[in-house]
């Protein structure tokens, strides 16, 4: 028998994992749409009010971005922060413990869960609450025309999914901010393995304090190094821009990767 | 089975548990682990199953380290906590979900045990009452056929009938692959279970021995007076319980409760009969 | 099964198992309870059984049959007569001659005693 990994056994895991995570899980989903709802009916143009236009004359669509990414950041970390939070219960974690399958097997379930079906069902989620709105707006856009001061032609309402694939610059800056939710998630993850009580603030707490800490050092550090040693140039170029980018999407990748195995030896080391 | 060698273990550097701790355990035996409060009966059986780690020393449970926490060690260990959680399902669900991981669990002892415990099949597990849970994970467990059946007080919370249906389970349960270890408190609810005393104190095992040696060496009876003879005593209705060596060969009934008080007061006159 | 508290255990079950031959429930050449079903019965470890049955079959009670089982052998019942005179005389007797002595009791009074009991429990 190999004891580190087994497909069948982990898929038997996975199944096992679903009846405890699966129907808080469930009841999330259905919240997290709620929220989804409640936001796009708050803040969907309308007839019955004003400033319904970009300054592009279109229809004022422009709230789902922050929406999107707060929602996500808040649903993602909630969803990871709770995994094993059971380990820190002493009448869970036994049972826990002591199923017949690998701590690597575990820990796969973990990020399994965490990294990939919460964010693919965020996404789908909002995908789908969208799209269910731009097709309903894009039924009613004769209600707007009397608003249009030269009688003009309304155009139809994109859904975000169609904005971000069709836009050369969006699919360019998305690729590279591709592993943040899942640094987001690796980071909450260790959370609630580290941590026995509070993981979310604990968590959230610790990340901010190190930022903090870490930019403080970064800029103390960079004036003490280069302040007068280095001649100043303003001109930026566009690869430099690029470069940073690059280097953004290497880091984040980088620290995630880091963060799994801190993880994965947390939990190889957790005690009863 | 278990081999236990100079185990350090301690949850603070400061305060050990247990000091250079060795014993052997082995199949086709019941285990009785006793001990105060606090002095390391749960950690013990911990240990055992790679839920904590020892600070030094080796242990070696059917070949395997338990700290590595390896599956096929896990699916011959079955582990009854004092404390546990069930989930918010029903039996068969939950059964779906884990029994597959033993792949020696036997489907028809389950449901054996399960009717045997008188337990409703049609309830949420989590609705169940502490006993009834209890005796759901006792029958998943040993319907698990792990041959190392390790329980943490486990007639705790079970009522009278139950306590009774859970001896004649474990009298059926034992056989010459197991090795079962069972802590505690209530000696009078499993003393004639026992076949083998393990007694732990001062961060140290004080008695591993079988109860054919313990009352081969000493013996246990009702006495009017008390005499030199006699190691250890407690009052009772019609004179005295005693414990006292067994000059004649005398097969008395082991006496759990004033074996275990004996020791404590008196550990240094055991140690010689027991070394 | 209610066990005495002055006795080992598995002589208490000796006596258990003595008793239902005596009073016929398992005959000669009968098999009896296995290991595990008598200790599921008497709720009790296995091991404890074992001795028991170990006990017996050294006083030819019961004698195992290879890969079958634990019989009641053809000459139990002298056996367990003899096994508890045995038993009666080393455990019970001292006790009682030490109440005669003590009391002061005749053997004469002691025989008349012994009859009415007797003919009163046992009608003989």
């Amino acid at each position: 028998m190999n004891n580190t990994f087994n497909i069948n056994r982990f898929g038997l895991l996975l199944r096992r994992q679903w009846l405890d995570f699966g129907k808080i899980y469930l009841i999330s989903l259905v919240v997290l749409l709620g929220i989804v709802v409640g936001f796009y009916s708050y803040s969907i143009p309308s007839p019955f009010k004003d400033n319904n236009f970009d300054y592009n004359g279109n229809l004022d669509m422009r709230f789902r971005y922050p929406l999107f990414l707060i929602l996500g950041f808040v649903f993602i970390s909630i969803v990871a922060s709770s995994y094993f939070n059971i380990l820190g219960q002493k009448s869970r974690a036994i049972l826990e413990l002591m199923t017949p399958a690998s701590i690597f097997e575990k820990f796969l379930a973990g990020v399994v869960y965490t990294a990939i079906i919460s964010l693919f069902s965020y996404l789908l989620i909002f995908y789908l609450t969208d799209l269910a709105f731009v097709k309903y707006l894009n039924g009613h856009l004769d209600a707007f025309k009397v608003l249009l001061p030269q009688n003009g032609a309304i155009r139809e309402v994109e859904t975000i999914t169609y904005q971000v694939f069709n836009d050369e610059g969006y699919r360019k800056y998305c690729g590279y901010f591709f592993a943040f939710p899942f640094l987001i998630t690796s980071l909450f993850l260790l959370g609630s393995v580290y941590f026995n009580r509070f993981h979310y603030i604990k968590t959230a707490l610790s990340v901010m304090v190190f930022i903090g800490l870490a930019s403080y050092l970064v800029v103390k550090l960079s004036i003490w190094l280069m302040e007068g040693k280095v001649a100043n140039h303003h001109n930026f170029r566009k690869e430099d821009k690029d470069w940073v980018l690059l280097t953004i999407l290497l880091v984040t990748s980088i620290i995630t990767l880091i963060v799994w195995t801190i993880t994965y030896i947390r939990l190889k080391e957790k005690e009863v | 089975m278990i081999n236990i060698n100079n185990l350090n273990f301690g949850y603070s550097k400061h305060k050990p548990l247990f000091k250079n701790m060795s014993m052997r355990l082995s199949n086709g035996h019941i285990y009785g682990l006793l001990g105060k409060n606090g002095a390391g009966k749960s950690s013990l059986l911990k240990n055992l199953a790679g839920l904590v780690y020892a600070q030094s020393g080796t242990l070696d449970v059917m070949g395997f380290n338990p700290a590595k926490r390896q599956p096929a060690l896990l699916e011959q260990i079955c582990f009854i906590p004092e404390e546990f959680y069930l989930p918010s399902v029903k039996i068969d669900a939950y059964l779906k979900a884990n029994a597959p991981f033993y792949k020696n669990f036997d489907h028809s002892y389950f449901t054996d045990l399960i009717k045997e415990f008188d337990i409703p099949v049609e309830q949420k597990l989590i609705n169940m009452s502490y006993g009834q849970k209890k005796k759901v994970i006792i029958a998943f467990g040993l319907a698990t056929q792990a041959k190392l059946v390790i329980m943490d007080e486990p007639t705790n919370g079970l009522d009278i009938p139950s306590k009774a249906q859970f001896r004649k389970i474990m009298a059926s349960a034992m056989t010459d692959e197991r090795c079962i270890i069972i802590s505690t408190h209530q000696v009078r609810d499993l003393d004639n279970l026992i076949d083998t005393v393990i007694m732990l104190d001062e961060n140290d095992v004080a008695l591993k021995a079988s109860v054919e040696e313990i009352t081969a060496k000493l013996t246990f009876k009702k006495v009017k007076e008390i005499d030199d003879s006699i190691i250890y005593a407690e009052a009772s209705l019609s004179g005295y319980n005693a414990v006292m060596p067994n000059y004649h060969q005398e097969e008395s009934k082991l006496d759990m409760e004033l074996l275990f008080n004996a020791i404590l007061a008196e550990k240094i006159k055991f140690k010689p009969l027991f070394s | 099964m209610e066990f005495r508290d002055n006795k080992a255990i598995y002589l208490q079950i000796a006596e258990y198992v003595c008793e239902h031959i005596l009073l016929g429930k398992w005959k000669a050449d009968e098999k009896v309870p296995s290991v595990r079903e008598l200790a599921v019965e008497m709720e009790v470890n296995p091991n404890t059984v074992m001795r028991t049955y170990e006990l017996l079959q050294n006083k030819s009670i019961i004698n195992n049959k290879r890969g079958i089982g634990f019989f009641v052998d053809e000459a139990a019942i002298d056996n367990v007569i003899n096994y508890r005179k045995q038993q009666f005389i080393i455990d019970d007797l001292p006790v009682v001659f030490r109440n005669i002595y003590l009391l002061n009791i005749s053997f004469d009074e002691l025989e008349n005693q012994y009859k009415t009991f007797v003919k009163e429990n046992f009608n003989a």
